[in-house]
């Protein structure tokens, strides 16, 4: 409904790791291949283009690998209120320019803050290539924002807080969800951070926080659309190559997620009128090999009508208004995630019974072959889709190659995907979701805690203010 | 543009790695080359003996198909008392035919690869689906099925309602929701175009397997029916496909239902909603009004109109998010159906600033006629709107949504090439013409959603005779928007 600019963030770590072409076993789709050039300058920044002349446009995509989990400390929520303020004023270029150069003449632009990444995007008439190169070179080298535009631009985030997490009625529980899946790695403090995070951050923040890690070597531009390599290639030696990269080292996150070691339960109260049940287990980084059964056992068990949870606790049982699986792949560790918004009068431990009953299943007897074909079909059509804009190319080149480290994982993923069998469905969930590896939260009414002593609206105020 | 750098460039690439003199190439954004121009497939059409018509729009770009079977009604035609009874209708047309069950529908479309969804809207309802191009055929088959052969078990009814139900509650906790709900109320009174479209907690109880039949069987007919079939697709091969499926549907010998000559009672505008929601986490702000229909001869005139206002760098979201950070987002929708539809502005701000966002919603749209735009600000605005139409028909699914929207309307399907000039000849008097006489600020009504105790005093100031509705006395059913005194 609202804004064109979402500046979007995500609670979970976005994306799914999606790819591209032939299978052995399903032939059906010529799947198009990505022909890209992979550049890296002497500065460390990478460059990756693909040349799609089917629309007078190109997209534009500048992939920072820096995201929440590198929030500063008592920070939580800086690196996506950072995000908003590079849309303020830069080196060379006044607050909204960026908007001057990409909607005003056709195009847009936005920007996402995940868990790992954080990608700004345009798509622009292609004879505006050139301009966005520089304007992004300019912001990457840059920013020169004054206090009044900051306080106001945080003012924007913390809405955005409100309208995420405290509007929806299910928007707090998301939240909790990524908040109570981790003890000690980052990922525990959600992107969007608190009220009081976000009123703490100064002007110095944002300065060192661009310092840290807005350089050319922390930075992939991806470009696929209507241009002339050679063409291309000369404006990013005019405008990227200058760019200095700063002596220092790149700090990275290193504490590590430690296993679970016995099943945890929270119950937690909020706005909604029908209870919720969450299931969540962890599960390897993305990079890892069984990060392919894992998103072929999240198709089988969520997507469409078909798919085992709803079958089961929606159309059969009749159990939720809701569900939904998610491989939840992010780059230290990962969650897979099981929601279900339960149906009037129905009990959060039967839904968890529900639940639990369609994981067991899963352990206990190895997926048809039909349901396998199946996953694979639904995971190509989505593929495709994704990869009919220029700016969905952009995406699927980026996260390989910033993701996953590798773009070539751009045109060999679907391969993988391909190659999984019922074998390898079932000895992940047999690994990954154990009850010592669960974490199961209720997220109820309000109004179903409030009892005669019923003095809880207050601590629903101290989570707002 | 085309090569000068050449030369120029060996030298850089040899000579500047990490010298700080050379960090600002130019401080000023180098100008565009000369655009590039695009163009957009052409529809092409048929009308089968039975008077269905029929449009393919091929694409190969990409070896995805999308097909839409649209019917030329859809929620408008709900009795007053059976709300949600056409979305409700098309809903069930994917749970079972003569020939497959609800499992055995959804198995069969998934294995595919493809979704099949259906449901009503204003002015019509469709049944879609999409997927790779080799599947089109059993596909196809699947969703003939559903439209033509469609069972409506009781169980299946049941099912559904439960499910509608529980959807009402959700949608009745978010703010936002609600909004929308009392703007089409206020707007539309009890008029078709002001009920909610997937009904409310009391009609929904009243539909009747009686009911759905017999929608199914006035409206869902050869000629009242348009499939739409567009992308990886040879325009004589979706002809093929089309006939194959729907060539021997009968047309019934009764003529048509007449539709009633308008949807709509006369808004005066001006009233000032207020729905309590104590527990609201953020306030809705709605402004809402009369706006135009589809073959309106102003309809480009009022959505470049709509464009000043809305968009990121619109005058709305400029002022309410972009100077003030009082929002995520402000933005406008003049939504322009078969009859007359609504002109609606929103924000969404914390419970305290909600009279504040009203009054610049308002505010707003009076600027219109006070300050209209001139050309440097209209000019963008415009580029806005052809960025954003070039960018739908970019998809497959966007391309099919497109040429079906203008055939619903009884448009030209050439109107998609047409698009641009159209938006193009529009000047800035006809902006502030437009604004004039058909946005008036003083029959707009203004609505807010929130929790009431931290904005009403501001808005009283601003506003006489403001409803205050508490969330749990608001009736969806009637334009009075209040439940009945209990006796």
């Amino acid at each position: 409904m609202i804004a064109n600019r979402l500046r979007l963030f995500l609670l979970a770590c976005l994306i799914v790791v999606n790819a591209l072409p032939l299978s052995a076993q399903n032939q059906v789709a010529k799947m198009p291949q990505l022909v890209y050039k992979d550049r890296t300058l002497p500065n460390g920044l990478r460059v990756l283009s693909v040349i799609d002349h089917s629309s007078p446009t190109v997209a534009i995509q500048v992939w920072y690998h820096v995201g929440s989990k590198d929030d500063p400390t008592s920070r939580s929520g800086f690196a996506h209120l950072f995000e908003h303020i590079m849309f303020k004023s830069t080196k060379n270029m006044k607050s909204e320019m960026m908007d001057r150069l990409t909607e005003d003449v056709g195009g847009f632009n936005n920007a996402f803050t995940a868990d790992d990444v954080t990608v700004y995007f345009e798509v622009v008439p292609s004879n505006y290539l050139e301009t966005l190169i520089w304007a992004e070179g300019d912001r990457l080298s840059g920013l020169n924002v004054d206090d009044p535009n900051f306080k106001s631009e945080r003012d924007v985030v913390k809405e955005e807080y409100r309208q995420r997490v405290l509007a929806p009625p299910y928007g707090m529980f998301a939240y909790l969800l990524q908040q109570k899946s981790f003890s000690a790695h980052p990922y525990k403090r959600p992107g969007i951070g608190s009220t009081e995070d976000l009123d703490a951050a100064t002007l110095k923040d944002v300065q060192d926080f661009h310092a840290t890690y807005y350089r050319p070597d922390n930075a992939t531009f991806v470009i696929v659309g209507d241009f002339e390599q050679q063409q291309l290639d000369a404006w990013v030696d005019k405008y990227l190559m200058p760019i200095v990269k700063p002596n220092r080292p790149l700090p990275r996150v290193q504490v590590k997620e430690p296993a679970r070691t016995a099943e945890a339960r929270i119950t937690e109260y909020g706005r909604n009128d029908l209870p919720a049940v969450g299931l969540t287990f962890l599960t390897p980084r993305q990079a890892d090999s069984d990060s392919e059964p894992l998103r072929i056992a999240e198709t089988i068990l969520s997507s469409g009508e078909s798919s085992r949870l709803y079958h089961a606790l929606v159309y059969d049982q009749q159990m939720a208004a809701e569900v939904d699986a998610s491989a939840d792949l992010r780059e230290d560790v990962s969650l897979f995630v099981l929601t279900a918004i339960l149906s009037e009068g129905k009990k959060p431990e039967d839904a968890e019974r529900s639940l639990l009953a369609e994981i067991k299943k899963l352990q206990d007897q190895p997926v048809t072959l039909a349901e396998l074909e199946k996953a694979k079909n639904q995971l190509i059509t989505d593929q495709l889709e994704q990869r009919e804009t220029s700016n969905g190319k952009a995406l699927a080149l980026g996260e390989a190659a910033v993701l996953l480290g590798d773009p070539s994982r751009v045109n060999t993923d679907l391969a993988r995907l391909q190659a999984v069998t019922a074998g390898d469905v079932q000895r992940v969930m047999k690994k990954y979701f154990a009850e010592s590896n669960r974490l199961v939260l209720y997220f109820l009414p309000e109004a179903s805690k409030r009892g005669p002593s019923g003095d809880n609206q207050q601590e629903m105020q101290k989570e707002e203010n | 543009m085309k090569k000068i750098l050449r030369s120029f460039l060996s030298v850089i690439v040899v000579v500047l790695p990490s010298t700080i003199l050379a960090q600002t190439p130019q401080a000023t954004p180098p100008p565009p080359a000369s655009p590039r121009s695009g163009t957009f497939p052409k529809p092409a059409e048929r009308v089968l003996p039975n008077g269905l018509r029929v449009i393919v729009v091929p694409r190969s770009s990409t070896p995805l198909v999308s097909a839409t079977l649209l019917i030329k009604n859809g929620s408008e035609v709900d009795p007053p008392e059976l709300s949600g009874l056409a979305d409700m209708t098309a809903s069930l047309l994917t749970k079972g035919t003569s020939s497959r069950n609800a499992v055995q529908i959804a198995q069969e479309i998934e294995s595919l690869g493809g979704d099949l969804d259906s449901g009503a809207r204003w002015d019509s309802s469709t049944v879609t689906v999409g997927l790779m191009s080799s599947k089109i055929g059993p596909a196809m088959t699947i969703l003939a099925d559903v439209v033509r052969r469609p069972t409506f078990t009781v169980e299946e009814i049941e099912r559904l309602r439960k499910q509608y139900t529980d959807d009402i509650t959700l949608a009745l906790g978010d703010p936002g929701s609600i909004a929308r709900f009392v703007a089409a109320r206020v707007v539309f009174g009890d008029s078709p175009y002001g009920h909610p479209i997937a009904g409310t907690a009391e009609s929904l109880k009243r539909i009747t397997r009686d009911d759905i039949v017999k929608l199914h069987e006035r409206f869902y007919r050869p000629d009242n029916a348009i499939p739409v079939i567009g992308g990886d697709i040879t325009t004589a091969s979706g002809f093929e496909i089309a006939t194959r499926h729907f060539g021997d549907w009968k047309k019934p010998a009764t003529p048509l239902p007449a539709l009633s000559a308008t949807t709509r009672t006369e808004s005066k505008g001006g009233r000032v909603v207020v729905i309590d929601k104590p527990d609201a986490g953020q306030a809705a702000a709605y402004l809402s009004r009369i706006g135009i229909d589809r073959k309106d001869e102003d309809f480009f005139r009022g959505i470049v109109t709509n464009s000043v206002l809305s968009g990121y760098s619109g005058r709305l979201n400029q002022e309410i998010r972009v100077k003030r950070g009082l929002s995520y987002g402000a933005a406008s929708t003049l939504d322009a159906r078969r009859d007359v539809g609504p002109f609606v502005a929103s924000a969404q701000t914390k419970n305290e600033s909600g009279a504040q966002v009203a009054e610049l919603l308002l505010g707003e749209i009076n600027r219109l006629v006070t300050g209209p735009p001139v050309d440097s600000e209209l000019t963008p605005r415009k580029a806005v709107l052809i960025g954003n139409f070039s960018r739908n028909l970019e998809t497959v699914g966007g391309l099919v949504t497109q040429v079906a929207s203008l055939a619903l309307n009884g448009l030209s399907l050439d109107e998609i090439n047409r698009y641009i000039p159209n938006v193009q000849a529009i000047t800035t008097a006809d902006v502030q013409k437009f604004a004039s006489t058909k946005l008036d600020a003083k029959t707009s009504n203004i609505i807010i959603v929130g929790n009431a105790k931290l904005f009403l005093p501001a808005l009283e100031k601003q506003f006489k005779n403001i409803e205050v509705i508490p969330v749990d006395q608001l009736d969806l059913n009637t334009a009075l928007l209040r439940k009945k005194q209990q006796q």
